[in-house]
């Protein structure tokens, strides 16, 4: 689906990464792996055509990514390294905020048996504010089955998890791959969650 | 009509964001009306003079306490992600510039709108002219969400020197003024003004779309 070919980024004249090649299809788990400032991030960003790259080419469905942007994001969800929860709003009222916004099909139940497995049933009322940074992110992921979409693209989703939590994202993780849906996330640590493919930057 | 729902649930979640944030929108109304305190005692009791310079004092004020809501409009959701969300979901930089720009119309200068009669009767500003008053300054408050909207994202450019934002705006809004002002005091021919005052709403319009996405998009490639 997502093709990456001979992809460099140079900016204020360094160089950040060289020709790196990836292709994600169906079913693919694809995680970059590398040293705080070694592209992985700004990788992500390209892929998502936030940021142009110097060299190379990005294609999705066989059709250059920028000729065919919009469907692309029609089947992508981004989770960037910071979580993009209203902080002045509830956790309820952010999970009615994205529903609506995605347009979003699930229903309560569903939201409330995740929020249940994620321990954050009892922080429905609460301000986003008054959550931790591991419960902020734990709540990011909701919007993954929100949006309901095939691609995946997670910018260090495992940093500041608990083990535990660390294991519901791997099990996600593969209920997603089974449902023919791909992953490309970027971490740093060393975790084993079924990635099928590994990348070093 | 997939993206017409979007686009009402873009404003659903502008609303209640805004109104998570009533004090912001309140403390802005509050520095206006003392603003106008200010003014009335700094220039003493002469109700004639007040009336006089109202208008002037009215848009200047009006002005500064838009200026001050700048600093939120891209800011907030720059910082936590959700411009790019937002893109991600289908909108081009240059169509969430103009769903901003009437957000911000509809959440920051509406509210101003309505206090007008109020600040019309502390500044003595006859009845006659507030209708003139309100259609000038319709147009013109769109116009200075325009522009904030150019000035706002290019802010995020550069971090450091929010004043430089405001000044731009201040800088542009300068026609604006003189043009809403004129409305207001001539006798006749207004319409000459207001046709004027809407020409330069289409221009700043039809330029905010692609200088503030491309703004957006700089911002966000160099986040």
């Amino acid at each position: 689906m997502i093709l990456v070919k001979d992809l460099s980024i140079e900016r204020s004249n360094k160089t950040i990464f060289n020709n790196v090649n990836l292709s994600l299809g169906s079913g693919n788990i694809i995680l970059l792996k590398g040293k705080n400032g070694s592209g992985k991030t700004t990788l992500l960003k390209t892929i998502v055509n936030i940021i142009d790259p110097s060299s190379g080419s990005i294609y999705w469905k066989g059709k250059p990514l920028k000729k065919n942007l919009y469907d692309f994001y029609n089947h992508t969800t981004y989770i960037a390294d910071k979580t993009s929860s209203l902080s002045k709003l509830t956790v309820q009222d952010n999970i009615k905020i994205w529903k609506k916004i995605f347009l979003s099909k699930i229903n309560n139940s569903q939201i409330e048996s995740i929020l249940k497995t994620l321990k954050l049933d009892n922080y429905l009322n609460q301000k986003v504010s008054s959550l931790s940074f591991g419960e902020t992110k734990k709540l990011e992921f909701l919007r993954l089955i929100i949006e309901d979409k095939k691609i995946w693209i997670l910018d260090e989703p495992l940093s500041s998890l608990d083990d535990e939590s660390i294991d519901i994202i791997g099990q996600t993780f593969q209920d997603h791959r089974s449902k023919e849906g791909s992953i490309i996330f970027s971490s740093h640590q060393n975790s084993d969650i079924g990635v099928t493919e590994e990348i070093r930057l | 009509m997939k993206f017409l729902n979007k686009i009402v649930s873009f404003y659903y979640r502008e609303y209640k964001l805004n109104l998570s944030g009533l004090q912001d929108i309140l403390t802005n109304i509050i520095f206006f009306f003392i603003s106008i305190f200010i003014f009335i005692f700094s220039i003493g009791p002469d109700r004639e003079t007040i009336s006089l310079i109202g208008v002037g004092i009215l848009w200047t004020l009006l002005l500064l306490s838009s200026t001050l809501s700048l600093r939120k409009f891209y800011q907030d959701d720059f910082e936590n992600g959700n411009l790019l969300i937002t893109h991600l979901n289908g909108f081009s930089f240059g169509f969430i510039a103009i769903l901003k720009t009437f957000s911000h119309f509809l959440f920051v200068q509406i509210p101003f709108l309505l206090s007008i009669p109020i600040a019309c009767i502390l500044l003595n500003i006859v009845n006659d002219k507030l209708i003139y008053l309100f259609i000038s300054f319709s147009i013109g408050s769109l116009i200075l969400s325009c522009l904030g909207s150019i000035s706002s994202s290019m802010n995020l450019m550069n971090q450091r020197n929010f004043l430089l934002g405001s000044v731009i705006v201040m800088i542009f809004s300068i026609p604006v003024i003189i043009f809403s002002v004129g409305i207001i005091n001539m006798e006749e021919n207004f319409n000459s003004l207001i046709n004027i005052l809407f020409g330069i709403l289409l221009i700043v319009f039809a330029i905010n779309p692609w200088a503030s996405g491309l703004c957006l998009k700089l911002s966000l490639e160099n986040n």
